[in-house]
């Protein structure tokens, strides 16, 4: 049902006339496709329309009322940081609103308490610029400093900067929730007061309710304030240097360091993660693939393509190095300290230390995925896994054999498997596989791609990132733990009995099978009949 | 909520032919359709990302904050027009023009991928000429004005009355210098400063022999036709002048004759026949090598604002024409403009070269630079928008505890100083020009 002109009328009153749009024009800008995260596959093309109407609310009070107001007259509504994460950020259903956070970018930092606030406008590159000011440092996820920090943490939230400081759910300290109805939830200890420091709460805290493993898409509420702690850093600055598109932040050399190791197997990586783990040593640890090593060289995309040319599955398989990120949090001597015991390990293992610059470009402030759409112009990170290290390690090959099936379409990668490092001190392991094609492409099977890694990790008993939202519930709801789809669509209907935030999320994949003969010629597990349509 | 499977195509398939040519969008739909909705054209380089102030390099979606206004949201709303699904209406048109095409998102863009972001605006602006919706009146104003009087302001007062009695321009010289509209009507003190310059540095200059507008606004505002008619005039004359060198103070100028002209009439800028200088490169050079004198002190908290047009726009042009294949790869062999080798340490140099100034730098600079919202037509069309970005980039400026704001372009010294004036602002606001001009006064 469209947007009636009395209910516009109470958005105008609400944000003011300018903060609201239903001109086409305007809701054309919004839409998801062509380009990007996922768009270009069947789940952008089947299952996302443009927005009926864009709001753009500055205040947890306007984000209230504006959803009171939907809850009110059933109009479905989608939250939206950036946009940046595809289909999944866009309406799924005609008509509907899109709250757009950007104007909701307040920030703070708390030196003292090593924690800053935010609003979901905020991105993560000012909240490190901010926090490096002081000493510290937050987490930027891999897939981009240009992500809302919230957007982010309640979905995702590592890379491998999480090889010390581990899983995103223990930097949130608190967060505000706006439910569907328009209620106020606080969660974690800004339930308790405005002193969001020590993190937990009274009673049951509810802050893992977001989250699960990859989130729940905006479909539980909208978050208009977390508190995200900080984590100490040494003091020297990383100057920013060079000009686009050659910018790095340059190192104080004897703060802080990357070093390149060449090892002679998967194995040395994996024990070499183990063990600066377990001395406690190093800031970030990962495997670098050699196509990141290609598009880190190329000057654009006819460049990489000729320098991947002439690659083989020989190269590929046999490229093994462990990038290592040294820290002298506390002094020089530190940083010295810890590279003595690097070299310890890797003499032990067989790495080689390769002339490494001094600087960094992607990991530390400006975490840069978009340089990922160079290839092929379209890229999803189809899935992860955190397991042990040596588990984690496991499943890359496994999406490795089963991307040939699916190549072409997909990029003609000669068996990578995909990439993997170490987190928590090396207590766990995380492991992503990503894929790329161009969607000038048939695009079928990129989706069919999609599903069947589910159906292949369901069969190996692989619990990976591909669950709830991100892949069909009924398929992978009764492999995983007692009935998790069913615990989650309760969780839905209590919070959102209306079902206006984002529908038909958690259940947008179900209906994408049905809704897509080529997905749903590989269908085998039952769904009921009454799937939101 | 289509599928491919009924039959319906969304997508622009490639054509195998392609080229550089701003005159068919068709030519930039693979960009679009490529854009990821990173915002990276929005945002300033995360790498130099300033803190949780000064975010943003795009003007126009920072002021009007609807993703419509960033280049994503353009490159969306363009997409739809070329499937046929979106018309023109007037947000359509303030969204397409109230943008300064200051082309921080074509380098933004290119840090990480290879979209023609630039080209694609601009072509989105030839479209709404051809289909007859644009450009804005302001800008058929101006066109008017340049038809009937030679500049764009539309005085009939005589363009070379900004000549001072003891300055003579050669007949001939190997350089020409080119005033433009806006120092020879508005802002003496920048041509006058420039022919000061010249004489300090014993360098002989003449002027084009009826000198008009280069075309800026009418090129930018989308009316290609009449501005490649303005570019082989003006091509033509410099070329009978027998100069070598042309150079100009003003950056809108300086990119027209360095990039734009050749883009129009479909040259290389090396093929121009003579080069394109701007002040600030040929004062640069002749500091360095010994024959201008900066002795005089200035002794001031200086911040330098690098206009676009001199800066991330001003690489220079190279025709291009091929087939686009698999995974979008183009041949033959493209060098992209990614806005690397813009005039940006120039200036600089000049002005820490000047006794007692102490050149301080801004949260953006570079090819981050915030653009003060003038640039292109748009303040002529759109006076709140060159507004509100001169506030915004004025704020910034404070911030830097800056007593002098200087700039190598005209545009941007009169937005500055407005604003200034209207804030009550005591900050001067200076051309380079009149910088180089204070430093070898005697
Ligand atoms: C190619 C690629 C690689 C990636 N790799 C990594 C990685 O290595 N590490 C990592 O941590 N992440 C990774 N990600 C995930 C990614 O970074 C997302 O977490 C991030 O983009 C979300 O922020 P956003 O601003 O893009 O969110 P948006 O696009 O705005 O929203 C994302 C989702 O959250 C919902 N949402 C948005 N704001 C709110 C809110 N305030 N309240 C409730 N729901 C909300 C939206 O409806 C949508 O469903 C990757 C993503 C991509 C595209
Ligand atoms: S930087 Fe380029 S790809 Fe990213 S949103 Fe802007 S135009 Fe699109
Ligand atoms: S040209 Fe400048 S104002 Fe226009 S969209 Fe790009 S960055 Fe924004």
């Amino acid at each position: 049902m469209a947007i009636s002109k009395e209910v516009y009328k109470v958005f105008e009153s609400i944000v003011g006339d300018y903060y609201v749009s239903n001109d086409p024009v305007i809701c054309e800008s919004y839409r998801s496709g062509p380009g990007g995260y996922e768009n270009g596959t069947g789940y952008e093309r089947v299952m996302t329309t443009i927005p009926g109407c864009v709001i753009m609310p500055r205040t947890t009070e306007e984000v209230q009322k504006i959803v009171k107001v939907c809850y009110k007259n059933d109009i479905p509504y989608v939250p939206y940081s950036t946009g940046f994460y595809g289909p999944k950020s866009h309406p799924h259903v005609e008509d509907a609103l899109l709250i757009d956070l950007k104007r909701m970018n307040d920030f703070y930092l708390d030196e003292k308490h090593y924690y800053v606030e935010v609003g979901p406008g905020m991105i993560y590159s000012p909240i490190q610029e901010e926090a490096m000011r002081h000493g510290a440092y937050v987490v930027i996820g891999g897939g981009g400093a240009q992500a809302s920090a919230i957007a982010n943490l309640i979905g995702d939230g590592w890379s491998p900067l999480s090889h010390r400081i581990g899983l995103p759910h223990r930097r949130i300290l608190g967060t505000e929730l706006v439910l569907p109805d328009g209620e106020l939830l606080k969660l974690g200890s800004l339930a308790n007061s405005d002193d969001p420091f020590w993190g937990e709460c009274p009673g049951p805290d509810l802050r893992g309710i977001l989250r699960g493993y990859t989130g729940v898409r905006g479909c539980l509420g909208i978050v208009t304030r977390m508190a995200i702690k900080t984590l100490p850093f040494q003091p020297e600055r990383l100057q920013p240097t060079g000009i686009s598109p050659n910018t790095v932040l340059a190192f104080p050399e004897k703060r802080v360091k990357w070093i390149n190791y060449v090892v002679p197997s998967k194995e040395a990586q994996v024990k070499a993660m183990y063990e600066i783990g377990k001395a406690e040593i190093g800031g970030a640890v990962t495997k670098v693939p050699l196509f990141w090593r290609s598009i880190a060289k190329a000057e654009d995309k006819e460049h990489f393509w000729e320098m991947w040319g002439k690659e083989n599955e020989k190269t590929v398989a046999n490229f093994f190095i462990v990038r290592v990120l040294l820290i002298g949090y506390t002094s020089e001597e530190q940083l010295e300290y810890d590279e003595a015991v690097l070299a310890d390990i890797m003499s032990e293992v067989g790495g080689e230390a390769r002339p490494t610059k001094p600087s960094d470009e992607s990991w530390i402030k400006n975490a840069d995925s978009a340089g990922m759409w160079l290839m092929c112009g379209d890229y999803v990170s189809v899935d992860y896994v955190i397991e042990t290290l040596s588990q984690a390690t496991e499943h890359g090959p496994t999406y490795a054999e089963l991307k040939k099936k699916y190549t072409p379409p997909l990029m003609p990668d000669y068996g990578d498997p995909g990439w993997f490092q170490s987190f928590e001190l090396g207590h766990q392991g995380y492991s992503e596989f990503l894929i790329y094609w161009d969607h000038d492409d048939d695009t079928d099977p990129v989706d069919q791609f999609y599903l069947d890694t589910s159906i292949m990790n369901i069969n190996h008993r692989f619990y990976t990132s591909l669950l709830g939202p991100h892949q069909p519930m009924y398929l992978t709801g009764p492999q995983y733990g007692p009935n998790y789809h069913e615990y989650f669509l309760k969780v839905k209907d209590e919070f959102d009995p209306k079902w206006m935030s984002h529908p038909p999320v958690p259940l947008a994949h179900d209906v994408l099978i049905e809704r897509s003969p080529w997905l749903k010629k590989m269908k085998y597990w039952e769904t009921p009949d009454d799937l939101p349509k | 909520m289509d599928s491919k499977n009924e039959g319906k195509q969304r997508y622009y398939k490639p054509r195998a032919e392609v080229a550089l040519d701003i005159e068919d969008m068709e030519n930039f739909v693979y960009d679009m359709s490529r854009c990821i909705k990173c915002k990276g054209c929005t945002w300033v380089d995360h790498t130099y990302m300033p803190g949780a102030k000064f975010m943003t390099r795009c003007p126009s979606a920072t002021m009007y904050e609807y993703d419509a206004y960033g280049a994503y949201g353009k490159m969306r709303i363009a997409h739809g027009m070329a499937e046929g699904k979106v018309e023109w209406n007037d947000k359509a048109l303030e969204i397409m023009y109230a943008c300064t095409l200051c082309g921080a998102c074509d380098v933004g863009c290119k840090r990480n991928l290879d979209l023609e972001v630039e080209l694609t605006l601009e072509s989105i602006r030839v479209k709404a000429v051809k289909d007859g919706v644009g450009p804005l009146p302001a800008h058929k104003k101006i066109a008017e004005n340049v038809k009937k009087t030679g500049n764009m302001f539309g005085s009939s007062k005589k363009r070379t009355e900004w000549i001072p009695a003891d300055a003579k321009p050669a007949d001939k010289a190997d350089v020409l210098y080119f005033v433009g509209c806006t120092a020879s009507y508005t802002n003496h003190e920048i041509a006058q400063s420039t022919a000061k310059i010249f004489k300090a540095a014993k360098v002989n200059y003449m002027l084009l022999k009826d000198e008009s507008c280069c075309g800026n606004a009418i090129f930018s505002s989308g009316m290609v036709d009449e501005a490649r008619e303005i570019a082989k005039k003006n091509v033509e004359a410099m070329k009978k002048s027998g100069a070598k060198k042309l150079v100009t103070a003003c950056a809108e100028g300086y990119r027209m004759w360095k990039v734009d002209y050749p883009k129009l009439l479909n040259i290389a800028t090396a093929d121009l026949g003579f080069e394109v200088l701007h002040l600030v490169e040929f004062v640069d050079e002749l500091v360095k090598n010994g024959s201008l004198k900066m002795k005089k002190e200035f002794n001031t908290r200086m911040v330098y604002h690098d206009a676009c047009s001199l800066s991330r726009l001003s690489e220079p042009w190279t025709p291009w024409e091929g087939k686009r294949g698999w995974m979008g790869c183009v041949e033959p062999r493209l060098k992209r403009r990614r806005g690397t080798n813009g005039v940006y340490e120039q200036p600089r140099d000049i002005l820490k070269a000047i006794p007692g100034v102490d050149l301080v730098s801004l949260p953006r600079e570079r090819e981050n630079a915030y653009c003060c919202g003038a640039g292109r037509g748009t303040k002529e069309a759109f006076p709140e928008f060159a507004k509100w970005n001169a506030n915004h980039r004025l704020e910034e400026i404070r911030d830097a505890g800056a007593e002098t704001l200087v700039t190598a372009c005209p545009m941007c010294k009169n937005n500055f100083a407005q604003n200034v004036k209207e804030n009550g602002n005591d900050m001067q606001v200076m051309d380079i020009s009149e910088v180089i001009c204070s430093a070898i006064e005697s």
